[in-house]
């Protein structure tokens, strides 16, 4: 007992100074190489309290390129001065380029290395590389890993635009047979090299900035197309992920009303009916009135009826276009069609399952949306209208 | 000692005796004198100057021996019944003993007696009249309450008695005294309420005692390492306490209390690890209250052995455990700082330990300046200098103090102790050597007994009727049974709770 303690190496001891805090990952294909991109926290200039001295930027990125990603990140030694630790990773980014060849190989790693968590998200940066949408500076956050993970989660949670996607959920995706994986996308605007000075974030309007753009479509694991934020918005009422969107439709007398969706629910419902697949999509939503900018009489429950009757044919169309679009277009069940008849019908699932593909293609989809407005907020009618009648 | 222990019939012979057997020592008093009117027979007195009330010695004593004493003389040396006529209308006190040996003449002497000795008899009186300055019952200095009785115990033996015999009134309270150390002879006292303790406990503590062969015994602390159960264990298994009304709340729940003579700290036995986490003004205060702060005393313990063993293991072998905002500011207070933090941990927990002791030995003159000097040097300039860092510091105050939420000293101490334990376990092992320590540190207290009770009682084993003063502290009108496990063969404390105190309705 007493000769334990002389044999421990101490071996997986880490003081935390001798670490690299990675906060995201980018890989991008270089050639045959992978070429991996690390963004690493700099503490001293992250938790500054006072200004004063010279100031590094909170970040730094180091690359390294290998065959295998281990080996990449490994050889990041010869530039890093720490060892790279991944536990706190808040996403891993693919260049498009990378993205379109097939992101398959690199998640074994990700998946594989007991460092990662598997809770960080993966994400396609559109129209350029990963290095050099990591390479960029932001406001407000000053580790742009988090200033990227919280604007996903944000607009996931308020807005719908996006959708996290996190490694389990894309390798369950990408095994499944009826439903084909998504991630979500970013974007730099602005002239990207300007972005990894601190400059770039002194002026008030920051001449780069990143955001997310809607979602990715993917087949396996190569990206084929985007879908862009009323798409995306439409994927995501199809896949019951809405938490909380706005939305708008045109009164009858001119003008708009806001809306915003609190609640919804979709089921599919997907049988085989003479060879041809055949969906049914019921969504129940309940929506508040947020904005009115035209002369509505929310005291009659007929303007109601009739506000709520319009927002279910506007939703009813945004769903038919993300549809069209997908399948038409990309013809990949990223909705997990196939699944939802595998469920239902399991026994005719299997007519189906082996050209799902075609299948998918032109399979019947009808969508019934039921919306329900439950309250219009802290006044009832329009200011412009209160004013007409005093 | 074994030469002339009966006294004679020679006053002369017997005076001689004394002195010799004293060592010829200055501050015993001899005074020959003749009895009674005649004043035909000798008569003297002995007694330790110092030790006892010399005007009561006059008074009660010299004055009516002198003026009432029948003095027949001569012929009749040993006339019957004249000590007795002595004892019964001449000598106006309170405790006397008859006496025939001279070494207990010389014992009596030392705990403040006078012996009366009359010539031409082999016998004498012992008449106590213990008279020495001690110290007055003050307010306790270490176990303060902002509730409940200030008095605590002094020194004087019999003073810490009748304190407690002023709580108790029964007159099933036994004290059974006896003396321990060959050259101190301190005198102990044995105090229970028959009925109440478990025999086999008193007899246990008596048999105990009995054992100890020593020369000295100079405070409780030496019964305690004497009598108790596990001398290498880390964790008392026997409480002390210096407020009289703690001791007889133990009574009452059936555990045994020793006093000893010159300290104001009373033991007592069986002793649970739960008893060190009750205060006495636990009972004082509200019982919603009294249960939140003993919550708060059992999270203190926590933080107290393990804060900064944790704080090494989960920044050295388990980053990912950390927030990540939390993580790179603790990153960034590193950044710089040279040592290890086990290290870093080692010299603040050093540092402070070291502060704690000067704080106690040195003279109070000087307090301020250590202090001024541990909080501003220590605290700021050490963090300034990037050789420690901040959070090191926060870890270690927090834990310093924690450690004071604790109410008994002995096992604040043994907790400081397992934190050094749990640091160099966790340096070496991280959170595994933490888990690997806790589970041997709770097999080691569940091993323990105290006085034949497990010390983990009545947590494990578990008795469900306890729990109403573990970690809860129900109302005293809940409180319907006494803790089984010091054997009390009298279980219940009270009747039942009056349906409606207030009176009102029905």
């Amino acid at each position: 007992m007493l000769i334990v303690p002389i044999f421990t190496g101490c071996w997986d001891r880490r003081e935390l100074n001798e670490l690299g805090i990675s906060m995201a990952m980018g890989i991008d294909k270089a050639g045959d190489e992978y070429r991996v991109s690390i963004q690493v926290v700099q503490p001293g200039a992250v938790a500054q309290k006072t200004g004063g001295g010279i100031e590094s930027t909170p970040v730094s990125l180091f690359e390294s390129k290998g065959v295998t990603i281990f080996e990449a990140l490994r050889r990041m030694t010869n530039t890093s001065p720490r060892k790279i630790y991944s536990a706190h990773l808040r996403f891993v980014v693919f260049g498009e380029e990378m993205a379109r060849e097939g992101i398959g190989d690199t998640l074994d790693l990700l998946s594989r290395d007991n460092e990662f968590r598997k809770d960080f998200y993966l994400l396609v940066a559109k129209g350029t590389t990963a290095a050099s949408l990591l390479s960029i500076l932001t406001p407000l956050e000053k580790i742009p890993a988090n200033k990227i993970y919280r604007s996903i989660d944000m607009s996931e949670k308020s807005w719908a635009p996006t959708t996290a996607v996190t490694l389990d959920d894309f390798i369950e995706d990408m095994a499944s047979k009826g439903k084909q994986p998504v991630l979500g996308v970013i974007e730099v605007l602005g002239d990207g090299q300007q972005g990894n000075s601190p400059k770039s974030v002194q002026r008030v309007r920051p001449s780069v900035q990143i955001r997310t753009a809607g979602l990715a479509a993917f087949r396996d694991d190569k990206l084929i197309g985007w879908l862009n934020e009323e798409e995306s918005i439409g994927y995501n009422f199809i896949l019951n992920k809405i938490k909380s969107m706005v939305d708008h439709v045109a009164c009858p007398a001119g003008g708009n009303v806001a809306l915003e969706t609190t609640h919804s629910k979709a089921e599919i419902k997907g049988r085989v009916a003479e060879g041809r697949a055949r969906l049914k999509i019921k969504l129940n939503v309940e929506q508040n009135v947020g904005e009115v900018q035209c002369r509505l009489d929310l005291t009659q429950p007929d303007s109601l009826d009739e506000l709520e009757r319009l927002s279910q044919k506007s939703l009813e169309e945004l769903v038919y276009r993300t549809l069209e679009k997908v399948q038409t277009e990309y013809k990949a069940d990223i909705f997990g069609f196939g699944s939802a008849i595998h469920r239902s019908a399991p026994k005719s699932w299997r007519t189906v399952m082996n050209d799902w593909e075609e299948n998918f293609e032109h399979a019947q989809v009808d969508v019934d949306a039921t919306v329900r407005i439950k309250r219009n907020g802290t006044i009832t009618n329009p200011i412009t209208e209160e004013k007409g009648e005093t | 000692m074994n030469e002339a222990v009966m006294l004679n019939s020679n006053l002369n012979g017997n005076i001689e005796d004394i002195k010799r057997r004293m060592g010829g020592s200055d501050d015993l008093v001899i005074r020959p004198f003749r009895m009674g009117k005649s004043a035909r027979r000798e008569v003297a007195i002995c007694y330790i100057d110092g030790l006892t009330e010399e005007k009561s010695i006059f008074q009660f004593i010299m004055e009516p021996v002198m003026a009432r004493g029948r003095s027949p003389g001569g012929a009749d040396p040993e006339e019957e019944g004249l000590l007795e006529e002595i004892k019964d209308s001449v000598l106006s006190v309170g405790q006397l003993k008859e006496l025939e040996r001279l070494d207990a003449a010389v014992e009596a002497m030392m705990n403040g007696s006078v012996i009366f000795l009359v010539d031409g008899y082999r016998r004498g009186f012992e008449i106590s009249m213990a008279g020495w300055e001690h110290r007055a019952v003050t307010e306790p200095s270490n176990q303060t309450v902002i509730r409940g009785p200030k008095e605590a115990f002094t020194e004087n033996i019999r003073v810490n008695s009748a304190l407690i015999r002023r709580i108790v009134k029964n007159p099933s309270l036994q004290l059974q005294n006896r003396t321990v150390g060959r050259s101190t002879k301190t005198n102990v006292s044995v105090m229970y309420i028959r009925g109440l303790a478990d025999e086999q406990a008193v007899e246990e503590v008596n048999r105990r005692l009995s054992a100890i062969d020593t020369d000295a015994i100079l405070e409780s602390g030496y019964i305690e390492e004497f009598i108790q159960d596990e001398p290498y264990s880390l964790y008392p298994t026997i409480q002390n306490t210096e407020r009289p009304d703690t001791v007889a709340a133990a009574l009452l729940e059936g555990r045994v209390a020793l006093l000893i003579d010159g300290t104001p700290h009373v033991l007592m036995v069986p002793a649970l690890f739960v008893q060190f986490f009750q205060a006495a003004e636990d009972y004082y205060q509200r019982a919603d209250i009294s249960t939140l702060i003993r919550v708060l005393r059992y999270f203190g313990l926590f933080i107290a052995s393990l804060g900064p063993g944790l704080y090494i293991a989960i920044t050295t072998y388990h980053q990912e455990m950390l927030p990540t905002q939390l993580l790179i500011s603790l990153a960034a207070q590193r950044e710089g700082v040279p040592f290890p933090a086990f290290i870093e941990a080692l010299i603040m927990e050093a540092t402070y330990e070291v502060l704690r002791e000067a704080g106690i030995r040195m003279p109070r003159a000087v307090g301020q300046a250590v202090s001024i000097v541990g909080t501003l040097v220590i605290g700021q300039a050490a963090v300034e200098a990037g050789i420690i860092s901040a959070s090191m510091i926060i870890v270690v105050s927090i834990t310093a103090i924690s450690s004071y939420v604790i109410p008994e000293f002995d096992m604040s101490i043994a907790v400081r102790i397992t934190r050094f334990l749990f640091m160099g376990l966790a340096a070496a092992f991280g959170l595994f050597g933490i888990f690997v320590g806790i589970n041997a540190l709770l097999l080691h207290l569940s091993s323990l007994r105290s006085f034949g009770v497990p010390y983990m009682a009545p947590v494990g084993p578990f008795v469900v009727s306890d729990q109403k003063d573990v970690i809860l502290r129900v109302p005293h009108s809940r409180m319907k049974t006494r803790p089984r496990f010091f054997g009390s063969r009298n279980l219940i404390r009270q009747g039942k709770k009056p349906k409606n105190p207030a009176g009102k309705g029905s």
